[in-house]
């Protein structure tokens, strides 16, 4: 492995690993508030909503990114909607993890038993007060280790960006292997950086889930 | 007790870390050999037991009945799949008269342009014959072996906004190519500052472009003039940029055996006047016949290129502009040359 080439390669594999973050994040976030509503939604059956949530689950969680960028990226200009390469990354990504992250909301909030909310009604909580401090708290902290493995799962879906010429990790190690065709260094270069991207996640990740659990249930 | 688990999750995931840099450390050293094989694969003592080299010869291909050809799927009419789920074209005409002499079965492999010079040195396919354009940095990975067509490179633009120069692109404006083609490598190198929007394939280059996300799509001049063609509202402003080019097969670095009988064949084809047939079997349509003498190598011969321009200037028809401004430009590199 040539160390010259790894060094004139970094450059630009951390312009692509803060491309990939920017959009990655902004796919996250727009996944949890997607993910949150939909959720609620089925988990109060709303009527005529949960139905639309429920097509928008299956429709999302059973296509493949790659075909939902295919569809956003070129579909969308052929009827007049043009938007930007990365606006559709992340709205790619965002309404694919929304879709998983609403799954997860969903089972959160089912797991809180019924005892819970009869208790804090003879209690005499409100609606608000039982929701709020009772059943979202609990939810939230059984949900945090599905969120988790999606946030991971999102990050790493990026890798389909070179589809629609977002210059992230993948495509900039594959760019520079049909340019210069020095393989073992940008491969290696991509795992260092994904992993990079993606151990803190891990670990901070598991540090959150312990904590939410401890002030939750004790334990 | 937290702490404890904290660790052990630092310890699990540093090992995996260290386990992945391993792997790719193996797969260097390993290619490494390949490479040392390679160099010394005149030897050919132990070469039927030997794991590391990561191509066929003649004999073993032979052997096996098949042959592997990495081609092009998507690049119409070179190398692509007709709606019989058939490959067709130029390169494929070509790959088939292989085949053909050679008496194999042949198993083509859909390549994209980034992809073409892995495909070799990791032995996935026996023979390139994707539109591959020689060039000095590809030589050093793998062989090419005689030329079979010309080419240069090429600027398509919308005709409500033709770009005939590239001075004329401005700072916010994108160019569209396609990753691990010459016109990337080009551009990079001698303009810095054009913004290139970049596609890992034909189809998606192309789509991208008719959705008007590039001012222009820099390729090969024969796919952007195929494209004008065949495309109401495009004109190819820059017919041709760069140095005149070559395409060749290519095969795996060190496999003298397969490059010595392809180049052989390209010169007993040669005698037939193969690649003209193939050119009338494939191209005509799209090209017409003014650009034969221009396109065409036969039997690995590069032409006087101010003679194949002088064939395709005196060449009358009804696309004479588009002939013209491409004699022209092969006259001038020509004489740059």
């Amino acid at each position: 492995m040539n160390l010259d080439v790894i060094i004139s390669y970094i450059p630009l594999y951390i312009e692509a690993f803060f491309l990939t973050i920017r959009i990655g994040w902004l796919g996250i976030l727009f996944a949890l508030a997607i993910g949150l509503v939909v959720a609620f939604i089925m988990h109060f059956k709303i009527p005529f909503l949960s139905g639309i949530a429920l097509v928008y689950i299956e429709l999302f969680r059973n296509t493949p990114l790659l075909v939902q960028l295919f569809f956003i990226y070129f579909g969308l200009p052929k009827v007049g909607l043009s938007i930007s390469a990365e606006t559709c990354g992340f709205v790619g990504l965002g309404l694919l993890g929304g879709s998983y992250m609403a799954e997860v909301f969903r089972s959160g909030l089912e797991s809180v038993p019924n005892s819970q909310t009869e208790s804090a009604l003879a209690l005499g909580l409100s609606r608000k007060q039982l929701f709020l401090s009772v059943i979202l708290p609990q939810a939230i902290s059984q949900s945090v280790p599905g969120i988790l493995a999606n946030v991971i799962f999102l990050l790493k879906e990026t890798s389909v960006f070179s589809a629609i010429s977002l210059m992230d990790l993948m495509f900039t190690a594959k760019d520079l292997i049909g340019l210069y065709y020095d393989t073992k260094e940008a491969l290696f270069l991509l795992v260092i950086f994904y992993i990079i991207m993606l151990l803190p996640v891990s670990v901070i990740g598991s540090f959150i889930e312990k904590k939410a659990r401890f002030r939750t249930l004790g334990v | 007790m937290k702490k404890n688990n904290l660790k052990k999750l630092l310890a699990t995931t540093l090992t995996l870390a260290l386990g992945a840099a391993t792997l790719t450390g193996c797969g260097s050293a390993s290619a490494k050999d390949g490479s040392a094989e390679q160099t010394s694969s005149e030897a050919p003592a132990a070469q039927e037991q030997s794991t590391d080299k990561v191509y066929r010869t003649l004999d073993e291909i032979k052997e096996s009945g098949e042959i592997n050809i990495g081609v092009f799927s998507d690049k119409n009419p070179f190398g692509y799949v007709d709606e019989n789920g058939e490959y067709q074209g130029y390169d494929v005409y070509f790959a088939n008269k292989l085949g053909e002499d050679l008496g194999v079965k042949i198993n083509f492999v859909s390549t994209e342009a980034a992809s073409r010079v892995e495909y070799l040195e990791t032995g996935k396919v026996d023979i390139v014959l994707a539109n591959f354009t020689v060039t000095e940095e590809r030589a050093e990975k793998v062989d090419f072996a005689l030329p079979y067509m010309n080419v240069a490179l090429g600027v398509v633009s919308p005709k409500a906004n033709v770009i005939k120069d590239l001075s004329e692109i401005k700072p916010d404006d994108q160019v569209i190519v396609i990753s691990g083609t010459t016109a990337e490598t080009y551009l990079e190198k001698n303009y810095p500052d054009i913004k290139l929007q970049k596609f890992d394939t034909y189809a998606t280059a192309k789509t991208s472009f008719e959705n008007g996300t590039g001012v222009a799509w820099a390729n090969d001049n024969t796919e952007v003039i195929a494209y004008a063609i065949e495309n109401e509202g495009y004109e190819v402003g820059i017919p041709s940029l760069g140095s005149q080019d070559t395409i060749a097969p290519a095969v795996s670095k060190g496999n003298t055996t397969l490059l010595d009988w392809i180049n052989g064949e390209i010169e007993t084809l040669g005698k037939e006047n193969f690649f003209h047939a193939d050119y009338e079997a494939t191209l005509i349509d799209t090209y017409g016949k003014d650009y034969e003498e221009t396109l065409v190598v036969e039997g690995g011969k590069v032409a006087d290129a101010a003679e194949a321009s002088s064939d395709a200037s005196s060449a009358s028809s009804e696309d004479a502009g588009a002939a013209a401004s491409d004699a022209e430009a092969s006259t001038e590199a020509s004489s740059a040359q």
